[in-house]
């Protein structure tokens, strides 16, 4: 039986009007912002898109009203851009309890390229968790989304984090720099903000997109535990009660604040995203407050 | 306020054992909630130390003082704390009536001579019941060779008195040791408090019964003696055989015992359907046992009977019956124009009738065997046959072909129809050699194939290639020894040789021919047709039957009937244990009864254990993931130290 699809129609309709934005300019692209980039007349056509409150109405097909009396925008393709790029965590820290982890984060990154893909923007999706797996690039449209989906919905979580390795890969393969969305719980024990730093002193843009369980930041269970780290497999016994419970939750906090400084100090963005918000309201609300996307 | 089940010193040290494993258990590890998470580096940075893998102090002492407390309840309630005083406790005491045969006997004083010691017996075990307290229970156990509960522990006098009552004398002797190490079990295992072990009767029992494994003494044993009068000759057993040199005579044995103490001269006679059959004196001396042969000539069934005279306190000994059955035999018609070829191979065997009809007087619905001598009969025969050189379009086995002067070429080695054929150079005129099928015996083969073939199924058939008679084989020692293997194996019964005996119930040893290796070689039958369990060690059988009747034990060779009809008699006086009380006994009055608190108990040691359990186990956590409103119940978790 196949797998329902990670977005559905209506919620892909309304991620039309988005833009994923960043605040540095980077060699191949046209200026800094998503406007910048439907500047240059004349060039090949590309696609049609319905218009938008707040479009240009000069790139207005105004053939296409008199005949359909519907307002369609023409998107032109001007030249290659530097690809945004996402990196999204598959280690077997996203897939514990019941995987909603995993799948919020997919569904995330869905949208994501769905907004890029509408924009004109090149995506270049990577998996990792202790190294970079193949990816997916994409461009050109909406209509390269269903790529895109498929490959994302067929992503298996496993392994475990190592975010300095997959930091030093990825400054290989990439010598462009470029915004950099990073998708994932960054719950690496040997610490991901050191690697992060690496990526944004070389150039990068980074968009932390941090995803957790609710049970990750409260955890519901008390008395006498045994806790197995899902991924390195290391046991500690332990008694976890009301009190300890509260200092495990401020922790994990501090360590969220960490990483949103890092972020801020270099230009970049950080959301925190608890899988119990709906991700419609992450989308329009704290992305769109974090300037991630307007 | 005391234990029924255990004394004080017993459950102080399986209390201790307990409650230190339980401890134990405690300090060593308790099992925990074994949860997969992403990262441990939050859990240790809520400064919650790992603990050590072995507490080195009580951090729960309310879920551990619970568990033991729990456990303590539980062992008094198997240690059925009772409230009130031990003596108040009605006493539960077995009742041993001796039900062996010797009990038949007369009872010593009785003029009238119909008074029996199992009379004797009763009136003591009525005397000792009425006795007892009103409030103790009796069980009462017969006791012959097996020791048999007739009730259970009892304090209703009317079924105690309805048991006795129906106690009556049986085959078998007395094993008494057996019974009382019943009685102790049952005591043991079955009683609210231990009361005494009474033995009601004349203290004989079986050869071997006080080799018996017995304790020194028996502190809570009472013999109720009843006197006897032992001087007693009777027959032991008597064995019947057809005699070895003439198959008509039988040959009789007959074994008598002085069980008393002075010298006996008693008369054995013999009996044959109601007629005398012979007379023997003997004098036997005492606890000798003597035997009387006889030589009884007759062909017919019949009733044998031995008995003795005079008769004495105990008659059921003095007499043995046993059903001769009728010899064998088998009838053979035999259709032939040549009749003075077959008849010296037919009238060699006593138990063969054989007559002789012309072929032209065949009838196809004869009985027994038929021997058809070179000729197609109209119809087959119903019966067994014999079918000597039949005509190529008459033969039961076909023909395959038809040889003139044909040497003889082999017997067949693997079946029971050759046994023992030797022939040399022997030279067939004619002969007719069959196409067999496969089951068919190839008794006798030429190079072409078989010429006497043997054909099983519901009626057995043999056929012959050729004359014996006729041929040169009528010279051969071959030629009756093969008519006689093919007796056997169309008539096994009439070979079976056949042995009665009488003798007493109880265990039965019996040697078996040598051929008979395999207990699948042996069957020993009851009167009813069902098997009875033998043991069989080189040549000696052994079964057990603890009832009168027959037992028949077959084997392929022959058939031995056991008459077991007389009884099984004492051969010793049984040795009391030291400190055995006697005679009727004065019980005290018994105080008011105990109460049992055991159910109580053991309510309540489950419920300390599921309280423990819900308020410190896995129950507690699991109904905290519910987040139900019990938090007015449960514990605060304490930090690890």
């Amino acid at each position: 039986m196949a797998s329902p699809p990670l977005l559905d129609r209506q919620f892909l309709e309304k991620l039309e009007r988005l833009t994923i934005h960043w605040q540095k300019s980077f060699n191949g692209l046209v200026g800094g912002h998503n406007t910048s980039r439907f500047s240059g007349g004349g060039q090949e056509f590309l696609d049609h898109r319905h218009f938008h409150h707040g479009d240009d109405l000069r790139a207005v097909n105004w053939r296409a009203y008199l005949r359909l009396e519907k307002l369609f925008l023409k998107m032109f393709q001007i030249e290659p851009r530097v690809p945004v790029r996402m990196l999204i965590d598959t280690s077997s820290s996203m897939a514990l309890g019941d995987g909603q982890k995993f799948d919020y984060a997919r569904k995330l990154a869905a949208a994501l390229c769905y907004v890029g893909l509408v924009r004109l923007d090149t995506i270049s999706v990577r998996p990792f968790s202790a190294r970079l797996s193949e990816g997916i690039s994409c461009g050109g449209g909406r209509h390269q989304f269903s790529p895109v989906m498929d490959y994302l919905s067929n992503l298996k979580a496993g392994g475990h984090t190592d975010y300095l390795e997959v930091t030093r890969e990825f400054i290989s393969a990439y010598q462009q720099r470029g915004l950099l969305i990073i998708v994932s719980d960054f719950l690496d024990d040997t610490g991901c903000q050191k690697p992060l730093q690496y990526l944004a002193d070389y150039g990068h843009e980074l968009m932390l997109l941090q995803v957790w369980a609710e049970e990750d930041r409260t955890p519901p269970w008390a008395g006498e535990l045994e806790l197995v780290d899902g991924e390195t497999d290391v046991h500690l016994k332990l008694d976890f009660d009301d009190l300890a419970r509260e200092q495990y939750t401020r922790a994990f906090d501090q360590y969220a604040a960490d990483l949103q400084q890092l972020a801020l100090r270099n230009s970049g963005r950080y959301v925190g995203i608890s899988t119990k918000m709906p991700i419609e309201e992450v989308i329009f609300g704290s992305l769109v407050r974090a300037r991630g996307i307007a | 306020m005391f234990f029924l089940n255990l004394t004080f010193g017993q459950f102080a040290a399986l209390f201790g054992a307990v409650s230190g494993a339980a401890v134990l258990l405690y300090l060593l590890d308790r099992s925990r909630r074994k949860q997969t998470v992403a990262t441990l580096r939050f859990w240790v940075a809520a400064q919650q130390p790992p603990l050590v893998r072995r507490r080195k102090r009580i951090q729960q002492p309310l879920s551990l003082l619970l568990q033991i407390i729990s456990m303590a309840l539980l062992l008094l309630a198997i240690a059925q704390l009772r409230w009130g005083s031990r003596l108040a406790t009605p006493r539960d005491h077995v009742l041993i009536l001796d039900t062996s045969a010797w009990m038949a006997a007369r009872s010593i004083g009785d003029a009238t001579g119909r008074r029996t010691l199992m009379d004797d017996v009763r009136d003591r075990a009525r005397a000792y019941v009425k006795a007892v307290p009103p409030s103790d229970r009796i069980m009462v156990v017969r006791a012959d060779a097996l020791a048999t509960p007739a009730t259970a522990f009892e304090s209703d006098r009317r079924k105690l008195e309805d048991a006795i009552a129906r106690s009556a004398p049986g085959a078998t002797a007395l094993y008494l040791d057996q019974a009382l190490a019943f009685a102790r079990q049952t005591q043991v295992l079955g009683s609210r408090r231990a009361g005494e072990i009474v033995f009601a009767g004349a203290l004989r029992v079986a050869e071997g019964a006080n080799q018996a494994s017995r304790p020194a003494s028996i502190p809570n044993l009472r013999v109720l003696a009843v006197p006897d009068n032992a001087e007693n000759v009777g027959l032991r057993r008597m064995a019947v055989r057809r005699s070895a040199t003439d198959p008509d005579v039988w040959d009789i044995y007959v074994a008598a015992r002085n069980y008393g103490t002075a010298p006996q001269s008693v008369s054995v006679y013999l009996r044959f359907a109601g007629e005398p059959a012979g007379f023997r004196g003997i004098t036997l001396a005492p606890g000798a046992e003597r035997e009387a042969t006889f030589a009884y000539r007759t062909r017919a069934a019949g009733v044998l009977e031995a008995s003795l005279w005079p008769h004495d306190s105990f008659p059921d000994d003095d007499r043995a019956v046993l059903e001769l059955p009728p010899e064998p035999n088998l009838r053979v018609t035999v259709y032939s124009d040549e009749p003075e070829l077959l008849r010296p191979v037919l009238s060699s065997t006593a138990r063969v009738t054989a007559t002789f009809h012309r072929t032209a007087q065949y009838r196809p619905d004869d009985t027994g065997l038929v021997i058809l001598d070179r000729f197609r009969p109209s119809e087959p025969p119903k019966a067994d046959a014999i079918w000597i050189d039949p005509p190529a379009n008459g033969s039961p086995i076909p023909v395959r072909t038809r040889l003139q002067g044909a040497q003889f070429d082999r017997w067949c080695s693997d079946n029971p129809l050759c046994g023992g054929l030797r022939t040399r150079d022997l030279h067939l005129a004619a002969t007719s050699v069959f196409e067999s099928a496969p089951g068919d015996i190839k008794i006798g083969q030429v190079e072409q194939g078989p010429v006497i073939v043997a054909r099983p199924g519901k009626t057995k058939t043999v056929v012959f290639g050729f004359h014996p008679a006729v041929s040169e084989m009528r010279y051969e020692l071959a030629t009756p020894l093969l008519f006689a293997n093919i007796l056997r194996w169309m008539a096994p019964h009439l070979f079976r040789r056949s042995a009665l005996a009488a003798g007493s119930v109880g265990t039965v040893s019996a040697e078996v021919d040598e051929d008979v290796r395999r207990p699948e070689d042996v069957r020993v039958q009851s009167e009813d047709g069902s098997a009875l369990p033998f043991t069989l060690r080189d040549r000696s059988l052994h079964f057990f039957t603890g009832t009168p009747g027959t037992v028949r034990v077959t084997t392929s060779g022959g058939e031995m009937v056991y008459s077991l009809n007389l009884p099984q008699l004492w051969e010793s006086k049984w040795e009391e244990p030291a400190g055995a009380r006697h005679g009727i006994p004065v019980f005290r009055p018994t105080p008011g009864g105990a109460t049992d608190l055991w159910p109580l108990l053991a309510l309540l040691g489950a419920a300390g254990l599921v309280t423990e359990w819900f308020l410190f186990g896995q129950t507690h956590r699991r109904m905290a993931r519910l987040r139900l409103p019990l938090s007015f119940i449960r514990p605060r978790a304490r930090k690890a130290s």
